[in-house]
């Protein structure tokens, strides 16, 4: 049977060689095509990947906060024994219990507080004091973030070791509010991580506590994951538990929503000349077919069944795919290669370093499944569009076609 | 090869007829018969019903009303996978106009009726080889039907006609494009083939002469057999 097949494909392979240029026309036709869906999808691709990247590169991916959630109508809340729960998931390499209130400073600066367990917080967030030291436990001390402690020590004369009075804003049976005034110490100052903790002041979360008198559980965990790969496991678990899951992760998925939406976009106008390249087929076979029509006549007369005579046809279609597929890929890492060496430059010098962000390392990028789909498009298309010529082929009558 | 001399009846026609959808009648109740081995030529003008009979005969064209049965069982054109058989295993074609293939050599013209019967290549080209001996056309195997006479372009497609070994080669006016030498060469070719094979012919000419070298004629006109 396999041996049969590489008889007919030697055939087919002769019939083309005897139109060359018209094959010519029609497999550059295909690779336009394919070229044309791979580079705007390239293109969409390497956008994408700098936009995860530059997220990447400025968020802690690995980092998830759990907060209280809903699932079938029940809530979850953070109490101690599904914090010890949420300890179990897999993947789970470290986690922090926090609560979370605001202070302000007698000068009416913002300070977002996390009560938390100093030991479990510096180990699930990777804390550096930079300068002093964390505080201890069931202590009033409290570290900075970085760009807090700067600017409460530069603004406000606040001092690492000595006593700073926070107002901690209450609600009387009015609702009036009210503020009271508690004395914490500043023990340390965190390294700068560029991101929100840069901004928050750390206690213990029994101070924390001890100032939310009506709070039920905790606020959220913060989790550490092994890996970025497993995060979204991680959430999707944390979800499954009853628990809402959030992080940069969550970015990272919607760049990557928006982008699918905007690569489908592009691939379907471009995927107009693939419907060209189609028709360039359909109509080259159908010539083909015209052409050969004494042949297909001698080939019945000489034995051909109709199946026969559609293999012959839908043989030379799937050579031209294949080789139109080829084309197009070899075309589609040039015009990327084309892009990443001229265009990259060229835009920077350009736009200047505001985009350099946008055009990091590469403008196109090519994976090896977009060169398979590219391959399998190509393929596929052309046996589609050969279907009716083959048809039209096998209905052919013999005593007719060995006349013309 | 040699199919023996026993007479049985390879086929048989009773009351054939074709009418074409343009109202032509090709065939009027045609009925004829021919034994295993003879070598018939039915002798008509041109569009006499010659090549349409020949077309019904090697499963290419139906008729309308009528039997035509093979060895004692009747054509049913119908069942397209009977008929493909039928083209596949027990006839072979010769035509007036040569009906080779322009972009093969040829011996793999030889060979290109085998490709649809499964025939691996080996075989297809020992079985070719041997059949372009003889027919004299050893040294011009691996030439394209252009570099070859017209008598030599016969010879290929007779030799292509026997590939398959079928029970019967139609062949339709296979001299009609040669001059008379050659002709005749080509029908000694095909009594030779046929006393030595014991394949059938079955050969529609206008040649009253090359006829004349059939073991039996018919006469063909206006679609009724006259003789």
């Amino acid at each position: 049977m396999s041996a049969m097949l590489l008889d007919h494909l030697t055939l087919a392979i002769r019939r083309l060689k005897t139109r060359k240029v018209r094959v010519l026309l029609t497999v550059l036709g295909i690779a336009i095509g394919i070229a044309a869906v791979l580079g705007t999808v390239s293109l969409g691709e390497g956008i994408r990947m700098q936009a995860v990247e530059t997220i990447r590169a400025s968020s802690d991916l690995t980092l998830i906060e759990a907060t209280p959630g809903n699932l079938d109508g029940t809530s979850y809340l953070i109490t101690p024994s599904s914090v010890e729960h949420i300890r179990s998931v897999p993947h789970v390499t470290a986690s922090s219990a926090i609560l979370k209130d605001s202070y302000a400073s007698q000068h009416q600066t913002y300070l977002p507080v996390i009560g938390a367990d100093g030991e479990e917080i510096s180990e699930v967030l990777n804390l550096r004091v930079e300068s002093g030291k964390m505080y201890t436990s069931g202590s009033a001390e409290a570290v900075l973030g970085a760009d807090l402690g700067e600017y409460l020590r530069r603004y406000e004369g606040m001092q690492i070791g000595s006593p700073f009075p926070v107002m901690v804003r209450e609600y009387d049976n009015e609702g009036r509010p009210r503020d009271r005034e508690i004395a914490i110490t500043p023990v340390g100052i965190l390294s700068p991580r560029d991101d929100r903790y840069d901004s928050v002041l750390i206690l213990d979360w029994a101070l924390v506590a001890a100032e939310k008198p009506g709070q039920q559980g905790f606020d959220a965990v913060l989790i550490r994951t092994g890996d970025h790969l497993a995060v979204a496991k991680v959430a999707g678990d944390l979800q499954e538990l009853g628990f809402s899951a959030g992080g940069a992760f969550e970015q990272i998925e919607a760049v990557n929503r928006f982008m699918d939406v905007v690569i489908l976009i592009f691939a379907i106008f471009a995927g107009v000349s693939l419907v060209v390249g189609g028709l360039m087929i359909a109509n080259t076979m159908m010539i083909s077919v015209y052409e050969q029509t004494r042949e297909i006549g001698i080939s019945m007369a000489l034995g051909a069944a109709e199946g026969d005579v559609m293999r012959m046809v839908l043989l030379e279609c799937l050579l031209l795919g294949i080789m139109g597929g080829v084309a197009g890929i070899a075309a589609s890492l040039a015009f990327s290669s084309v892009l990443n060496v001229v265009g990259r430059p060229l835009l920077l010098s350009r736009f200047g370093g505001e985009f350099s962000g946008l055009f990091g390392d590469s403008l196109s990028v090519i994976t090896p499944p977009m060169l398979i789909a590219g391959l399998g498009i190509a393929i596929v298309l052309s046996l589609l569009s050969g279907i009716y010529p083959a048809y039209r082929a096998a209905r052919l009558d013999p005593v007719e076609a060995m006349r013309s | 090869m040699f199919r023996g001399n026993a007479m049985t009846t390879l086929l048989s026609l009773e009351g054939v007829t074709r009418v074409y959808q343009n109202g032509v009648k090709a065939l009027d109740g045609v009925s004829v018969s021919m034994e295993r081995g003879e070598l018939v030529s039915i002798l008509g003008k041109s569009g006499s019903g010659k090549s349409t009979l020949l077309h019904i005969l090697g499963g290419l064209d139906r008729h309308d009303s009528g039997t035509v049965a093979f060895e004692g069982t009747a054509l049913d054109y119908r069942n397209r996978t009977e008929i493909i058989k039928h083209r596949r295993n027990r006839v072979g074609f010769i035509f007036q106009q040569f009906n080779l293939l322009p972009s093969m050599t040829a011996i793999e013209n030889v060979e290109y009726p085998l490709i649809f019967r499964g025939v691996p290549r080996s075989d297809r080209h020992s079985r070719a080889r041997v059949l372009l001996e003889q027919v004299g056309l050893s040294g011009r195997i691996d030439h394209y039907p252009t570099e070859l006479s017209g008598g030599e372009q016969q010879r290929v497609a007779i030799a292509r006609a026997l590939v398959s070994e079928p029970l019967i080669v139609l062949a339709d006016e296979p001299t009609g494009n040669l001059d008379s030498a050659t002709s005749a060469g080509i029908v000694s070719l095909m009594r030779e083939i046929n006393r030595e094979r014991g394949v059938s012919f079955f050969i529609a000419t206008h040649d009253r002469d090359l006829a004349a070298r059939a073991d039996r004629i018919c006469t063909i006109a206006d679609g009724r057999m006259v003789a």
